[in-house]
């Protein structure tokens, strides 16, 4: 597991070996990790062979009676009709794969899709991008500015997100937000009740906002703690070098936290991809269905239409997509492991 | 975050001011009241009089009032909610703790069949889209009769936080030197013994930055309280914060004093485990 | 979804604390409505926020529990955002609520999945034949009977007297004097706003379609079709745009974002708007508060001509009662209490006439010059949305309605964004 040699040092005390290593290009500390490490377990005076799934079974147990099994479940309701009558009445109706073939053949989803792949992309690319500014600023901060930075962006982290949907759209109400008043003082005209809810894309723009405000601190937080791991020797190697500022992150910084920039972009894609609140509770997907993405899709499909299958049917699909996207991601960690 | 240890001062070029340092405290300042402003704004609202929150220009100066709080907590079955959110929370949070740990460990430290597939199992239960599974979920309830129950519930949340846990606490086990722990072992402590007295301790940050991840996701989770527990002695905190846009209009001062009143825990939290949780979060991210 | 009906006239009511009638049961709240060891009972009532004064529903269920010893009468209050998908589940289960309140355009979206129990048999038991028959037709499916007509309302033109004295006008008979009088209002006090209309508000619309002699969706066989791309559909649609011309309201939304009634009129500024009894109660109490008084007036929707006031809908609530109940008989026993004549006629005193009794004979004679004044001379011209069990299915968000109407008054052609929302309701309405 080169990663987790790599990161170490953040977690780890400060004797923890391999830091700098780039993870990739370092099979030695790692391997060396194995070796110590057999002799170890060769030493156990219990059945180790059965240590492990012991010690495992809980977890695999409880998701797979909480996880799996509704997964199943969904997967199930997916081939029926499972509208208000035959929820209320308990009926089983097999369809079989109607509810693909119309939700594949329905315009509406695949404009939902390409919108929620489209959406998720550019908002990934701007956490990361603001985030790691953000991370790199904080490092080059000054004390006092630094806790004044960092406490304003974890307040903005803690907050809950039913109370930041709330908040934000008040910021941008039509009547009352304060997004018009500052247009109006800034000096621009047709604020006086602009509304931002115009249309989907606006909505959408919103949304945006909101989730990259929500999510950069997590990023920029966790940038500057990995940063803080990176030698400071190695940077001030580049600096005597005379590299940029640019040429220091890619030499230097990139190399060192290429793993955090891709667990990071791995987990950003999953909570943006299936955020729902904040779709949802901003506009409901309106105005006209315009800002509907892949999970408010269904919910409305489903809680708010009621048909429960056909929802059960996009919620598939969606994990069928979020599984395709992912499997680069997949591979590339399962290499990890082999590496262990 | 600036009180940790490891702050790398050098980095700070000790010119005396230029153009250039100008120029970064001034952004950072603009960042931080970007980010600080949607919760300054629930804040002073939460502070204002009625009629002063709905305003065509906002309103800076006001004589603030507590009068949204007392309306916030005020509310039938208030300290009910509070009981069942805590109680939902931080027992999700410690059952995921627990089975993570020994998961964790054996992912990180033992070498077994199937290991793979483990990891890529805890990968995947990682992207379960548990908003779009709450029919299944309720109906799953209903045979079962666990709805309105708040066990139900912990162990739901329990389950959609344990897949980071593990991963997270994974990457801090691996990262504890196997020396520290061997040497543990040929001072004579069984292997239990030396994943108490030895890693156990050096997973401090690992833990407190999983904690803080789950009480965030639990604490906020939505979709299924509704779904599931339609009592209103089940329910908790996420309810009563919608509770204040009724028919009669809504009541945006107490909405914003309850949304106010329910970050307060999470940023406690947060401050508190500030020092080791964000450092430690990095951790378990680098760590993949 | 009619969240917005919302009668709420009965704000003094308020005060008495509902939770006084259930607080007993509510340890053992799981198994509400299952007899216990002790022979007693927890009889569940779901009543949305704001249907009933406290104080009257504290009265029923004294009655009632006088009556039938060790039941308790367990009153839970439910808001309307999101109450559909509530009461579906609720019914789902095994132990439901056993008597709810539901909305009278919903009301048929649910007897047609056989979660309501069939009340056919107790018609006489319940005073089927007192009804108001208007408001008996929603509770009806095929000939069997599924809920008992709660109460009704409508809505009427709330004017703010010193606008209209100011500008010279007087309530207007006609469409024609109305709109003149807007034009003399926006004259005399280009400032504000004539009359408040958002955009959304597609039950006023309905009423001028009904006024057009046309309909929001029409029978063709034994299958339903969308109806706003008839001409009679697209004219009112016309007219609501000249109308909203008025107005500065937001088109995309409807009265209740922000809430027209505490959040919009209490600021002034707004000559007149159209709205429930208690959105006008709740604008008069929100004034109250800011340190202003309210001097409304109130008219009914002129019509097209003088002799006949404008359509409205009647919106209103019925009290059902779930297949699943394990208290069937009690619930029916309670149901005859709560809405036979006795505590109808209390009940039409307790909301001030605000609201209007499924009984003629409990009728409340309100005050001259009041809301209700108004809103019963306008309820001759009372109606329903199409008595149908697809009809709650195109009420459910995304209401293409709205949508349709947004898109108009945003510069669209009435016509051709008519057929599109057509479609979307000829898919929804044959559903069940």
């Amino acid at each position: 597991m080169t990663v987790d040699s790599q990161g170490t040092a953040t977690a780890g005390p400060q004797d923890a070996p391999g830091r700098a290593a780039g993870k990739s290009q370092t099979p030695p500390p790692p391997s060396g990790t194995k070796e110590v490490l057999q002799p170890s377990r060769g030493r156990r005076s219990l059945p180790s062979g059965l240590l492990p799934y012991l010690l495992v079974a809980p977890a695999l147990l409880s998701m797979a009676v909480l996880l799996l099994y509704p997964l199943i479940r969904n997967v199930i309701l997916s081939f029926q009709q499972l509208n208000r009558k035959e929820f209320i009445t308990r009926e089983t109706v097999w369809t079989g794969f109607d509810n693909y073939t119309k939700l594949l053949g329905d315009s509406h989803f695949w404009s939902v899709t390409i919108r929620s792949i489209v959406f998720t992309a550019l908002n990934v690319a701007l956490i990361m991008l603001i985030g790691t500014c953000i991370g790199l600023l904080l490092n080059r901060l000054g004390k006092k500015m630094r806790l004044v930075l960092s406490l304003s962006l974890m307040f903005a982290w803690a907050m809950p997100i039913v109370a930041s949907v709330t908040v934000f759209r008040w910021l941008f109400d039509e009547q009352f937000g304060v997004a018009n008043w500052v247009m109006r003082t800034l000096g621009f005209s047709g604020y006086d009740q602009h509304n931002w809810f115009e249309t989907g894309f606006s909505t959408l723009v919103i949304i945006l906002i909101l989730l990259v405000w929500g999510s950069v601190p997590f990023v920029a937080l966790n940038m500057y703690a990995g940063l803080t791991t990176v030698g400071t020797e190695l940077y001030e190697a580049a600096k005597m070098d005379g590299a940029s500022g640019w040429r220091t992150f890619w030499a230097v910084v990139f190399p060192n936290l290429k793993s955090f920039f891709m667990i990071t972009t791995f987990l950003e894609i999953i909570w943006i991809f299936k955020a729902f609140a904040q779709v949802y509770a901003m506009n409901q997907g309106g105005p006209d269905r315009g800002s509907e993405t892949l999970p408010v899709f269904a919910y409305i499909e489903g809680v708010g239409q009621f048909h429960y299958g056909v929802a059960a049917a996009i919620s598939i699909l969606t994990i069928v997509m979020l599984i395709a996207v992912m499997s680069f991601y997949f591979r590339l960690i399962l290499k990890q492991e082999e590496e262990l | 975050m600036s009180t940790t240890t490891r702050t790398p001062q050098k980095l700070r070029t000790r010119k005396p001011i230029t153009v250039g340092a100008v120029a970064k405290n001034l952004s950072a300042l603009v960042i931080a009241v970007v980010f600080v402003f949607p919760v300054y704004w629930m804040f002073s609202s939460s502070l204002k009089p009625q009629h002063e929150i709905m305003t065509k220009d906002p309103i800076f100066v006001f004589t603030p009032t507590l009068d949204n709080y007392t309306t916030a907590t005020g509310v039938d079955l208030f300290w009910t909610y509070v009981q069942n959110s805590l109680t939902v929370t931080i027992g999700a949070v410690l059952l995921a703790l627990l089975v993570a740990l020994a998961a964790s460990f054996a992912i990180a430290r033992m070498k077994f069949k199937g290991r793979k597939g483990i990891v890529l199992i805890v990968m995947m239960a990682q992207m379960a889209p548990w908003e779009v599974m709450v029919i299944a979920m309720y109906m799953i309830s209903r045979e079962n009769d666990m709805l309105n129950s708040i066990p139900m519930l912990t162990l739901i949340y329990f389950v959609m936080v344990l897949p980071f846990t593990i991963w997270t606490l994974r990457g801090f086990i691996a990262a504890v030197p196997v020396e520290l722990e061997e040497a543990a072992q040929i001072d004579g402590c069984t292997r239990g013994q030396a994943f108490r007295k030895v890693i156990f301790p050096l997973l401090a940050p690992g833990l407190m930055s999983t904690s803080l991840f789950g009480f965030i996701t639990a604490w906020n989770e939505f979709a299924m309280i509704l779904m599931l527990n339609k009592d209103k002695e089940s329910q908790t905190l996420t309810l009563w914060l919608t509770q204040f846009q009724t028919a009669f209009g809504s009541d945006w001062g107490a909405t914003m004093a309850a949304s106010t009143l329910f970050a307060l825990p999470v940023l406690i939290v947060f401050l508190f485990l500030q020092r080791k949780a964000v450092g430690g979060m990095t951790a378990g991210a680098v760590k993949g | 979804m009619k969240r917005k009906l919302i009668a709420a006239i009965g704000v003094a009511g308020m005060m008495v604390s509902i939770a006084a009638c259930g607080s007993d049961g509510d340890k053992k709240d799981s198994d509400a409505g299952k007899p216990s060891a002790g022979g007693s009972k927890n009889l569940t009532v779901w009543v949305m926020d704001g249907s009933a004064p406290d104080a009257w529903m504290t009265e029923v269920n004294k009655a009632f529990e006088a009556k039938h010893p060790g039941v308790k009468v367990k009153v839970e209050k439910q808001i309307w955002n999101g109450i559909q998908e509530k009461v579906t589940t609720a019914l789902s289960e095994d132990t439901p609520p056993d008597v709810l309140e539901l909305g009278n355009t919903q009301t048929a979206g649910y007897a047609v999945t056989g979660g309501l129990a069939d009340l056919t048999g107790d018609k006489a038991k319940l005073g089927y034949d007192g009804w108001n028959k208007g408001m008996v037709a929603s509770s009806e499916l095929d000939g069997k009977l599924y809920s008992a007509p709660w109460y009704a309302a409508n809505r009427v033109v709330i004017y703010d007297k010193a606008a209209y004295k100011k500008a010279g006008v007087t309530p207007p008979k006609t469409r024609a004097e109305w709109i003149d009088g807007l034009k003399k209002l926006k004259a005399a006090d280009p400032k504000s706003q004539a009359i408040y209309l958002p955009g959304q508000s597609w039950y006023i619309l309905a009423g001028l379609i009904w006024d057009e002699g046309s309909d929001l969706a029409v029978k063709d066989g034994d299958k339903w079709k969308g109806n706003l791309s008839s001409p009679e559909a697209v004219n009112a649609m016309n007219f609501y745009k000249e109308l909203a011309a008025f107005s500065n309201a937001p088109k995309d939304k409807d009265e209740g974002t922000p809430q027209q009634s505490t959040d919009i009129i209490p600021k002034g500024g707004v000559a007149s708007w159209i709205g429930l009894g208690w959105e006008a109660g709740g604008a008069i109490d929100a004034m109250k508060k800011a340190g202003k008084t309210a001097d409304f007036g109130y008219f009914p929707i002129p019509g097209k001509t003088a002799d006949k006031p404008g359509s409205v809908f009647l919106g209103g609530s019925n009290l059902a009662i779930a297949e699943r109940s394990q208290n069937k008989e009690l619930a029916k026993e309670w149901l005859a209490l709560a809405a036979g004549k006795e505590y109808m006629t209390k009940y039409a005193v307790a909301t001030e006439g605000g609201l209007l009794p499924n009984t003629d004979a409990a009728q409340f004679k309100p005050a001259a010059g009041s809301f209700a004044e108004s809103m019963a001379a306008s309820s001759v011209s009372g109606k329903v949305t199409p008595v149908t069990p697809g009809w709650a299915n195109v009420e459910t968000a995304p209401n293409p309605i709205k949508d349709y109407m947004t898109k108009v008054l945003k510069g669209a052609d009435a016509k051709s964004a008519a057929e599109a929302a057509d479609k979307v309701i000829n898919e929804r309405i044959n559903q069940q």
